[in-house]
């Protein structure tokens, strides 16, 4: 396997020069500002560039002759430029592009493992700009999810169309990749959303469903996909600072504090390039009060990222995130007269944690035809639990992947690759295992007939837990996208997923207090899953909608469930079904200035054998967001609502255990929140100001029993570029 | 144009409307709920027995998992072996403070003895002696209801070793 690695790394190194120009020039709005991030593409080719925060961009070694030239940005039609004559001198062009709302222009990578545009997607999707994170003041990333229609935040657990519950971050069922490579922690499964570098994020994609024949067992539920930016050709430096403070609580006998709790953050960020090194370095520091007692955060990110270019074929990217966090550990409220404190026994409990994660990605261009990718990453990850006993836990993933994307011609793509991931774990709680995964996986696809592609792939997965016996898994899918009309795309796919226990489901041995213990379940099997999703893709010129119907089997679904001694401990559910309804509509009502967006989800999902709700998923949920953007400034409002969930963990709440007293308070939830900005110069320096009040009246809701989420808050932000 | 405007602006108020609901709020403390009551034994106890309690089930047994938590809903303390008749509080004997005791319905409330020193979750070990049952018939056991901040009283279960009650599922 050493072997295979080194020739990937070395093979490309063969060089070939010819005649060749240079393309450049600056994409702008109908405003005249510049569009950054916008794609551009000499078609037919696999050469492009990404606009810079200017609006410039600049292809290099085109190999002389006329193209045509795609430009596309999220909130803009795309363009195309025909004709362009290359030659051996530089090229200069000036595109203006003209925003819509429909977004199906832009470029995504993470579906295929290849870059495709998201109207030729067979599986629903979701695109996020970085703006939204500055824009909302979200404080960390999950909370940008929370809006996205078809995701469910459960505290910091994250699911997408239902596929996960609660079980306090052990065993994600949805992959968080940062440029493709997944930031799950070797010995939990669990994804810290605070190490994720919002000020270098170029982009989020969000793949709704099952995508396991491609990213294997963490992926069984869907894959959060963050792009981050490029290089950049002149130095740039962001500032970023924000302050806030959380209101009274509804009732007097909550207000344990008697002051206004506050939160602080500040991130500054600067990136430049020397000849053919792109970098970027990030520091950020955030604090949080909390509205609860003993649920305080102090948090330092450094983040660092090069990009270097050894060739125009062959380029380097390597990155490296360090995080430390101090906080509380709120467990669950006292009761309901004390929401906001803590239980007596975890008063004072405290976690102390460190992560660094590192990534190196070389991608070497053969040639138009052919393309590869090598990527590695490591990710240890330390935590230290203080309560009546000590907790640790210091986990180190290893992780290998080799890609291959070949074009045979433009009817046919295929896309290979072989994984290869080691984590070795020693912890008090999750024992010391050690875990291996292996695997490859194919996928090709075909657009011979007009309007249609085909795509169909499959994936092999190795993995051995420690001492448990070594697992095969198979995972095959196949979708399809056709083009009915200019307006409409239908798309459908059918697959298969699977998903490996972690070692914490696997061997947690723990106290949570009461006399009750979570134990180890060494039988824990893995769960498979068999999916389809229908959907349609339908635009006019200033109304989009996408719907879809899907729905998803699961045998052997892993959930944490009380034990008839009355331990806590890891089951496989023999069968459980979800299946839903999930509608997105965006609406421009005037072009460039007041736009509406709504999403409705209607999910049920069920443990068949018990014949009831799965825990934590709500069967209805809406999302709407109204922006309106008068010149330079902007003003908005999202309204979240989701029913009241129907199944929770009983076992804690209901005696005889009964750890969380009055846990089985639950209520449908409806949030608002409130946002203007104004983007403006301080002596010829970009500013942005930007308001937020969120969850505006006041309204009481969990997301997860026993922890009451965040109450009416106001925060300022102000961000500057020079 | 203007119909869509006149759309937002009520889905708008709906908004403002349900969102003047304040979702969760503190509810009232009310008093421990508890159960009372007396267990008589006739005849003469078996030979090796270690463990002798008062056991509240949700629901009757059905199967061998329904003899267990969750159903299992309350224990009382253990009752000293060759004990005619043993008086008992849930408030005042619970067999572990683990056990929360909640009001609400139980169907099934029984005497149940055992022969290993320490409390186990093996159907096997257990033999149920007594019935909380209507007129003396201990097949037919009797609901036990218990209302939030109240004592339910007179909880009696009569145990006689010569006339065992039906068994639950083993």
């Amino acid at each position: 396997m050493k072997k295979i690695f080194l020739i990937m790394f070395l093979f490309p190194l063969v060089y070939i020069t010819a005649q060749t120009g240079i393309l450049t020039g600056k994409v702008i709005n109908e405003k005249g500002q510049p569009v950054f991030g916008a794609s551009v593409l000499i078609a037919g080719t696999a050469r492009g560039a990404s606009a810079d925060e200017n609006g410039n961009f600049e292809i290099q070694n085109i190999p002389g002759g006329t193209y045509d030239v795609q430009v596309s940005a999220i909130s803009y039609e795309k363009k195309t430029l025909n004709n362009i004559l290359i030659n051996e001198s530089t090229k200069a062009i000036t595109i203006i592009l003209t925003e819509a709302l429909i977004q199906t222009e832009q470029i995504i990578v993470s579906a295929g493992k290849y870059e495709q545009r998201v109207q030729d997607l067979t599986v629903s999707t979701a695109v996020l700009q970085p703006e939204v994170i500055s824009k909302k003041n979200h404080l960390t990333f999950d909370d940008l999810l929370r809006y996205v229609p078809g995701i469910q935040m459960n505290l910091e657990q994250v699911s997408i169309r239902g596929s996960s519950g609660y079980s306090k971050g052990a065993g994600a069922r949805v992959l968080v990749a940062l440029n493709g490579l997944p930031m799950y922690s070797g010995d939990n499964g669990d994804i810290v959303w605070e190490m994720i570098p919002v000020a270098d994020i170029e982009r989020v994609e969000i793949i709704k469903g099952p995508a396991s024949s491609l990213y294997g067992s963490t992926a069984i539920g869907g894959v959060i996909n963050i792009i981050t930016k490029g290089s950049v050709k002149k130095p740039i430096t962001n500032f970023r600072s924000y302050f806030g403070a959380y209101d009274k609580p509804s009732y007097d006998v909550w207000d344990w504090s008697g002051s206004y709790r506050q939160f602080f953050g500040a991130e500054l960020t600067h990136s430049n390039s020397y000849e053919n090194l792109g970098y970027t370095f990030s520091i950020k520091k955030f604090d949080n009060d909390s509205y609860r007692q003993n649920d305080f955060t102090k948090r330092y990110l450094g983040y660092v990222k090069l990009n270097y270019d050894l060739t125009q074929e062959n380029k380097l990217t390597f990155f490296a995130n360090y995080f430390s966090m101090n906080r509380g550990n709120f467990l669950y409220w006292k009761d309901s007269r004390n929401v906001l404190v803590p239980k007596d026994e975890d008063n004072g409990n405290t976690v102390k944690s460190n992560r660094i994660f590192t990534g190196l990605i070389y991608h070497h261009h053969f040639s138009d035809e052919l393309t590869s990718e090598f990527k590695t990453s490591y990710y240890r990850t330390k935590f230290t639990g203080y309560g009546l006993e000590i907790t640790t836990s210091t986990a180190d993933l290893l992780r290998g992947e080799a890609l291959v994307n070949y074009k045979t011609s433009n009817e046919f793509l295929i896309t290979g690759g072989i994984e290869l991931s080691y984590a070795n774990v020693a912890s008090n709680i999750f024992k010391n295992p050690t875990f291996f995964g292996g695997a490859g996986y194919a996928q090709a696809e075909y657009k011979g007939i007009p309007d249609l592609i085909l795509t169909a792939g499959f994936r092999y997965d190795y993995i051995k837990l420690d001492t448990t016996n070594g697992k095969n898994a198979v995972t095959p899918r196949a979708g399809l996208n056709y083009k009915f009309t200019n307006d409409l795309i239908l798309r459908a796919s059918v697959g298969t997923g699977f998903r490996a226990p972690t070692p914490s489901e696997v061997f947690t041995s723990t106290a949570v207090g009461g006399g009750v213990s979570v134990i180890e379940n060494p039988n824990l099997t893995y769960e498979t899953s068999f999916s389809f999703e229908v959907g349609m893709h339908y635009m006019m010129k200033d109304i989009s909608l996408d719907a879809a119907f899907y729905q998803t089997d699961y045998n052997n679904f892993i959930e944490p469930n009380l034990t008839k001694e009355g331990d806590i401990q890891f089951f496989n559910i023999s069968k459980a079904r979800i299946q839903g309804l999930e509608l997105v509509s965006d609406w421009n009502i005037i072009p460039s200035m007041l736009t509406f967006s709504v999403g409705y989800n209607y999910m049920w999902s069920r443990d068949i054998e018990k014949n009831k709700s799965m825990k934590y998923r709500p069967r209805n949920t809406v999302y709407t967001n109204l922006r309106f953007t008068p010149a330079q400034f902007e003003f908005g409002v999202d309204f979240r609502y989701w029913s009241r969930v129907e199944e929770i963990d009983f076992a804690l709440t209901e005696p005889p255990l009964a750890l969380v007293v009055d846990g089985e308070q639950r209520v449908p939830a409806y949030i608002t929140d409130l946002m203007a900005g104004c983007n403006f110069f301080i002596m010829n320096i970009p500013a942005k100001v930007y308001i937020n009040a969120k969850n505006i009246f006041n309204y009481n809701y969990v997301e997860f029993i026993g922890n009451l989420a965040p109450i009416r808050n106001y925060s300022l932000s102000f961000e500057l570029f020079f | 144009m203007r119909k869509l405007l006149a759309l937002i602006s009520v889905l708008g108020l709906t908004v403002l409307m349900i969102s003047c609901d304040k979702g969760i709020e503190p509810l009232e403390v009310v008093g421990p709920s508890a159960f009372s009551g007396k267990v008589t034994f006739e005849g003469q106890w078996p030979e090796g027995i270690k463990r002798t309690h008062v056991v509240v089930f949700k629901e009757e047994i059905k199967s061998v998992g329904d003899f267990f938590l969750p159903n299992l809903s309350f224990v009382v303390d253990s009752i000293p072996y060759g004990t005619k008749e043993f008086t008992y509080n849930s408030l005042e004997k619970p067999f572990s403070t683990i056990f929360k005791f909640a009001p609400g319905t139980y169907k099934y409330v029984v005497v149940a003895q055992s022969k290993t020193p320490v409390l186990t979750f093996n159907r096997a070990d257990w033999t149920v002696v007594g019935v909380y049952c209507e007129s003396g018939n201990q097949a037919n056991p009797k609901t036990m209801i218990v209302n939030p901040g109240k004592t339910t009283t007179d909880v009696n279960i009569t145990v006689d070793f010569q006339n065992p009650p039906p068994q639950p599922p083993m």
